[in-house]
């Protein structure tokens, strides 16, 4: 039955040829733990891309419970972290996901970095990495404001600070951010909320999926 | 198979028709033992996953996500903090070289050099030497890049007492409580306590909330008298008789909270 | 037990391998979020609290409207949420008190709402109708009776607690 319905499709749209070339490329030797236990460095850009599944998973489970709003943020995270069945865990994981991919990141580049991988041919995508690093850096720094507690806020307002200390635009760019020239509060929390939930994952897709089609079209670098 | 006008395909579509028949490739691309992905590196791929999670999990499980108070912009007393992968910014910026009229330099310049060449480092490390060894400057440039960060962060991590700070920092789901201002214990508090726990007991910058308080009656008029933690003594002036009126006005607010 | 001796290809045992920790990492992953996710549908709910809502002495053999007001708890959000009923007495003289809320698509219906229709409970949205005792006029849009509230009577005071569908109340 499955395979009649995967014939009808692939007669009309040919996916095999898709998901073939994913499925059988080759895996050199130098890349894998099992012939070369140093090979293990390689594991760290797959676990950074885990550790996102598991962040995009479990915030877009989050939402259900969160509301972006400077009077009930605190409250609901408050409830679906006490109230609700496994909230503790579910935030946990959304909380410490992101200090580890991170971490993970962290590794990953240094492993690149110090095996010289970012040689041409591959200085694009060394490029599409770095700002795939700094859109993380960015989705923590929103995504700590969002809680709305204590940490939350005054974090925010020095990080609003610095954005200030950026000569000639960065008066613009803090009241952008917050919404509001002066007030760190419900404007900045509706923004924080939206970058943190749409355009900088939006942008985290798009970089990814470039990452990706890199790797497949210029194989892994050779052995050193 | 047929070429151009005789090709044939499916419908209107440009997917032909006739199917070239799968042909398993024989993984000699590379010298040595290569291996397909799917399903055998795969495998070996997913068991580290599996792992990492079990590990993950009970992390989670062990260390709930933390949560402080509810965000009060008038709390004067509060030393504001980032989360860790931003604390080597923070202790930068404490430094007089990067601070006060070269603060552009500590939040601007030294991050965007420092950001700006990790992003370009192809074109600055143009060599086609890959081994760190036979490229001295880009490691040795990397590694003083590793080590201040860490530094830093540990110097800005050693400096704050987390222990204390979450304790002053649990989260407490704030009741709103009716408060009797006409109970006789009011007009004593009003006296005595209202300038630092406020009035409506919720506390403030120099005490803490009344509110949520486990102490009974006689606790709470040794406290009164003889102060505790950071409050001093003989904050209390008035009679007996106006303490235990006090203390009792105190425990019901209490237990009308709970 | 069949006699002929399955083959397992290396890469079939390898395949099923891959199926079974992929679904043990879906499953560590997504078990806690989806207890998360379905936690309002198996949280127990409270037995709703009977509320004083008018003096038996009011209540007539004409339905009337009676407001009142409970506190609901919404997760992290308290409210004061009005709720109405109409209260008679039957010729038994015992009380009833229907909930205003059709059985059809939640409109509100009100005591001879329509001129056209004496002695009968009617709502506007598309012209259903109840009969006195709260059931549905046959052929008119709703297809059960109005809910019940239960009630209960202290020291002249009528208690309402929660609606309930006819024949569980």
């Amino acid at each position: 039955m499955l395979q009649k319905i995967y014939d009808w499709i692939d007669e009309r749209v040919d996916i095999t040829p898709l998901w073939r070339d994913i499925a059988d490329h080759e895996v050199p030797e130098h890349v894998n733990p099992a012939h070369h236990f140093s090979a293990f460095v390689y594991c760290f850009g797959g676990l950074t891309f885990f550790v996102t599944v598991i962040q995009i998973l479990s915030g877009m489970f989050l939402t259900m419970y969160y509301v972006p709003d400077i009077e009930n943020a605190w409250r609901s995270v408050y409830y679906l972290q006490t109230e609700v069945a496994h909230g503790q865990i579910v935030r946990g994981m959304h909380h410490w996901g992101a200090s580890v991919v991170i971490v993970m990141l962290f590794l990953h580049t240094l492993r690149v970095f110090f095996q010289g991988a970012y040689k041409k041919p591959r200085e694009l995508n060394w490029m599409v990495g770095v700002s795939i690093f700094f859109v993380m850096l960015a989705l923590g720094l929103t995504g700590y404001l969002l809680p709305w507690d204590n940490k939350a806020y005054f974090a925010t307002q020095v990080t609003l600070e610095i954005a200030e200390g950026v000569p000639y635009i960065g008066e613009m760019a803090k009241t952008l951010l917050s919404g509001d020239p002066e007030i760190v509060g419900a404007q900045t929390l509706t923004r924080f909320f939206a970058i943190h939930v749409f355009f900088l994952p939006a942008a985290l897709f798009a970089l990814m999926g470039a990452h990706f089609i890199l790797i497949r079209k210029q194989g892994i670098s050779g052995p050193l | 198979m047929k070429k151009g006008k005789g090709m044939e395909f499916v419908g209107d579509s440009r997917i032909t028709a006739d199917k070239k028949k799968f042909i398993p490739k024989d993984y000699s691309e590379y010298p040595g033992k290569t291996e397909a992905f799917w399903p055998n590196f795969l495998l070996k791929e997913w068991l580290v996953g599996a792992v990492f999670l079990v590990g993950f999990l009970c992390m989670t499980v062990a260390h709930p996500a933390p949560l402080e108070k509810m965000a009060d912009p008038t709390d004067a007393a509060y030393i504001p903090l980032p989360d860790w992968y931003f604390l080597f910014l923070y202790q930068l910026l404490k430094y007089e070289f990067a601070s006060g009229p070269y603060n552009v330099i500590g939040a601007i310049v030294i991050p965007g050099l420092a950001f700006g060449a990790l992003f370009l480092a192809p074109f600055l490390d143009t060599g086609s030497k890959r081994r760190p060894i036979q490229r001295p400057i880009s490691t040795t440039l990397m590694f003083l890049g590793i080590i201040s960060v860490i530094w830093l962060t540990w110097e800005a991590a050693s400096h704050v007492e987390w222990e204390t700070r979450a304790e002053e920092n649990k989260p407490v789901l704030e009741q709103e409580v009716d408060i009797n201002t006409e109970d006789p214990g009011y007009a004593v508090y009003e006296q005595s306590c209202i300038s630092c726990h406020g009035e409506n007991l919720q506390g403030g910058a120099a005490a803490p909330s009344l509110i949520g308080i486990e102490y009974d009656v006689d606790e709470i008029k040794d406290i009164a008298v003889n102060g505790i933690n950071t409050m001093p003594a003989d904050q209390f002036e008035g009679s007996e008789e106006e303490l235990q009126q006090l203390a009792e006005f105190i425990v019901s607010v209490n237990e009308e909270a709970e | 037990m069949s006699e002929k001796k399955q083959q397992v290809s290396r890469r079939q045992f390898l395949n099923y391998t891959l199926t079974g920790v992929g679904g043990f990492m879906a499953a560590g992953m997504l078990a806690p979020m989806v207890r998360f996710a379905i936690d309002p549908v198996l949280q127990t709910h409270a037995r709703g609290e009977y509320k004083a809502v008018a003096e038996v002495d009011e209540i007539t053999t004409e339905p009337q409207r009676f407001d009142w007001t409970i506190d609901q708890v919404d997760a992290w959000y308290e409210s004061e949420v009005t709720k109405s009923a109409w209260v008679y007495k039957d010729e038994k003289d015992d009380i009833i008190a229907l909930s205003p809320v059709c059985k059809h698509l939640g409109c509100v219906v009100s005591w001879e709402g329509s001129g056209d229709y004496p002695n009968e409970f009617f709502c506007p949205c598309h012209n259903g109708r109840y009969y006195k005792d709260g059931v549905n006029v046959p052929n008119t849009p709703p297809s059960a009776p109005l809910d019940v509230y239960e009630h209960r009577i202290e020291d002249g005071t009528l208690y309402l607690g929660n609606a309930k569908p006819r024949g569980e109340a």
